[in-house]
């Protein structure tokens, strides 16, 4: 049951945040960048999950995603497949809750950025899509690899819209903080100590290696 | 035709209020052409529209006969696609890339790290290739930060008050560096600069600008010894300026002998050496004129002159005194009364030897 849910809790945490990581960052890049109308409307949606309970969160997942949501009807009716209980229900769950970090550390990271840099590199022949991965990817690396960390810390402690999208099937979906929670109920009390630790223990090493990582040049 | 044609109008909003607004023409034939003027006279914004950074309201720009932007034909070339390189007050290197690979940036195709190297060479920068920016020095940013864009083999080169950070021994020497590269490239150079000795030392052309206008175009000594109106003269900080010839120094008294053209005066000691030029600048307001011969003064210089035109500026008059060569000096109408000063008087100037500044 602990590898399981370890297992589980490692593949969701990592695909969440390898998701959150390409969408949180073009998502930074366009709201330090775009200047259109409605844009703090954007970027207070993209906030929401920071300050909804994940609760809230998992419930308009489900109303989105579910059997009878509003994306998961259609799919579950071409498909005869939905979200929720899945591996993928977990994943989606912690992305959305990771996502926000994310994009928010990727802006403040952009718009650190002397926008003459940009002009340099223009006027050495190269275009927006040449600068953003050669110039303004390279120096915001730090800010990128702060959100990763926060995304993926995000990401492997997500509990309540996992439990509402997700379920807490052990074996399938039950990921570590989950099996935490059962784990207490039931009172095995040293189960819920190893598990605890487990997680610790992940979240410092992931912490300490992505910190070695931003310090280090490319 | 290799030089630079400008005419544009510029609307840039840098925050509430009304937005700046730069009106600029000039045309030159190459060479160094050296933008000068005070802060917010709109010499930056100019670089940015010639760079394609800034998009102008109206009007045309070209660089060596290659039309970059014109509003009415509805060409305005992107930045990439113009050719030009730049060279901002900061260097602004690549921060992650070392200066090889910085240089290297703009180079298309094979061996863009020995043609880097190259370039980097030509710079005096050969043993900083594989520095990063942070461990740089300002001056040495800057030579990378000129190899940078060279390598890019551009059609013209824009410099935006490259040096102003830097200590004075430096400033020099990198402005003997960007003169030698101007002649081996041979392609327009456009220096921007609020340093008047940077603009006499380098330009081959001047363009002084003011509250967002081009006020004066010519040759820099040209300009500078005859401002043509108060904005330039401002711009310079001296209604009048000379170019002349250092003389002679007596270093134990603190004086040097110039000639400034068919008239000599006493100057404080001067750097320069005995028969090298000097550009010195003069307050108008700093010329005593005395309709008799008076001695007993410490004032050094008792320059003899003819009044050949007197101008009212309101309370001001700015009164012209041909030694033979041309003095402004400003006095109050009071003055002008008491004397009875009018075109073809007669006149003695007192100027002291310290009130003639040292402009390069």
């Amino acid at each position: 049951m602990i590898l399981d849910a370890l297992g589980l809790s490692l593949t969701v945490a990592l695909a969440s945040t390898a998701i959150v990581s390409v969408l949180g960052t073009l998502a930074g890049w366009l709201l330090a960048r775009a200047r259109f109308r409605g844009r703090d409307t954007v970027d207070a949606l993209l906030n929401l999950p920071l300050v909804l309970p994940p609760t809230v969160t998992g419930y308009y997942l489900i109303a989105l995603l579910g059997r009878r949501g509003v994306l998961g009807g259609p799919l579950f009716v071409a498909t005869g497949w939905s979200v929720p209980f899945t591996w993928v229900a977990c994943v989606l769950a912690a992305s959305v809750m990771a996502f926000p970090l994310m994009a928010r550390s990727a802006r403040v990271a952009f718009e650190g950025i002397d926008p003459r840099h940009e002009i340099a590199a223009a006027s050495l022949g190269h275009g927006r899509l040449s600068y953003l991965l050669r110039v303004a990817l390279p120096i915001a690396r730090r800010g990128l690899a702060s959100g990763i960390v926060l995304a993926f810390a995000r990401a492997i402690g997500e509990f309540g819209a996992t439990l509402m999208l997700a379920g807490n099937i052990p074996g399938r979906t039950q990921t570590l903080p989950l099996a935490i929670y059962d784990a207490v109920l039931a009172g095995a009390d040293r189960a819920a100590l190893a598990l605890s630790a487990l997680l610790t223990l992940v979240s410092v090493a992931v912490m300490l290696a992505a910190g070695s990582l931003g310090r280090k040049r490319p | 035709m290799s030089g630079i044609a400008v005419d544009v109008t510029v609307e840039r909003r840098t925050g509430p209020g009304a937005p700046f607004r730069l009106e600029a023409a000039f045309e030159t034939e190459g060479g160094i052409t050296v933008v000068f003027g005070p802060s917010g006279a709109g010499k930056s914004t100019l670089l940015l529209a010639i760079l394609g950074a800034l998009r102008p309201e109206r009007g045309r720009i070209s660089v060596a006969g290659r039309v970059l932007f014109d509003s009415e034909r509805g060409v305005d070339l992107p930045t990439r696609e113009r050719g030009l390189g730049i060279v901002f007050q900061d260097a602004l290197l690549f921060p992650h890339l070392d200066s090889r690979r910085n240089a290297a940036f703009g180079i298309r195709g094979g061996e863009r790290r020995a043609r880097a190297d190259e370039c980097l060479a030509r710079v005096g920068a050969a043993a900083l290739a594989e520095r990063l920016p942070p461990e740089l020095s300002g001056g040495e940013r800057q030579r990378v930060a000129l190899a940078r864009a060279l390598a890019a083999s551009p059609a013209g080169l824009l410099l935006d008050e490259p040096f102003s950070a830097l200590d004075a021994a430096s400033r020099e020497e990198l402005g003997r560096l960007v003169s030698g590269l101007h002649r081996e490239t041979g392609i327009p150079f456009v220096h921007v600069t609020h340093d008047l000795g940077e603009a006499l030392r380098l330009g081959t052309g001047l363009v002084v600008m003011d509250g967002g206008r081009v006020v004066q175009t010519g040759a820099p000594s040209e300009v500078l010894s005859a401002p043509a109106c108060k904005a330039a003269a401002r711009a310079v900080g001296f209604e009048n300026v000379f170019t002349g010839t250092v003389l002679r120094h007596a270093p134990e008294e603190g004086w040097s002998e110039v000639d400034l053209g068919g008239t000599r005066v006493e100057t404080g000691l001067l750097r320069e050496r005995p028969g090298e030029g000097v550009a010195l600048g003069l307050r108008a307001s700093d010329v005593i004129l005395s309709i008799a011969r008076v001695a007993g003064t410490s004032a050094r210089n008792l320059i003899e002159g003819t009044v050949v035109g007197i101008e009212a500026r309101g309370p001001v008059v700015e009164v012209a005194i041909a030694t033979p060569v041309r003095f402004r000096a400003a006095v109050t109408l009071a003055a002008v009364r008491a004397l009875r000063l009018e075109p073809g008087c007669r006149v003695w100037l007192l100027v002291k030897a310290l009130a003639f500044h040292p402009l390069v």
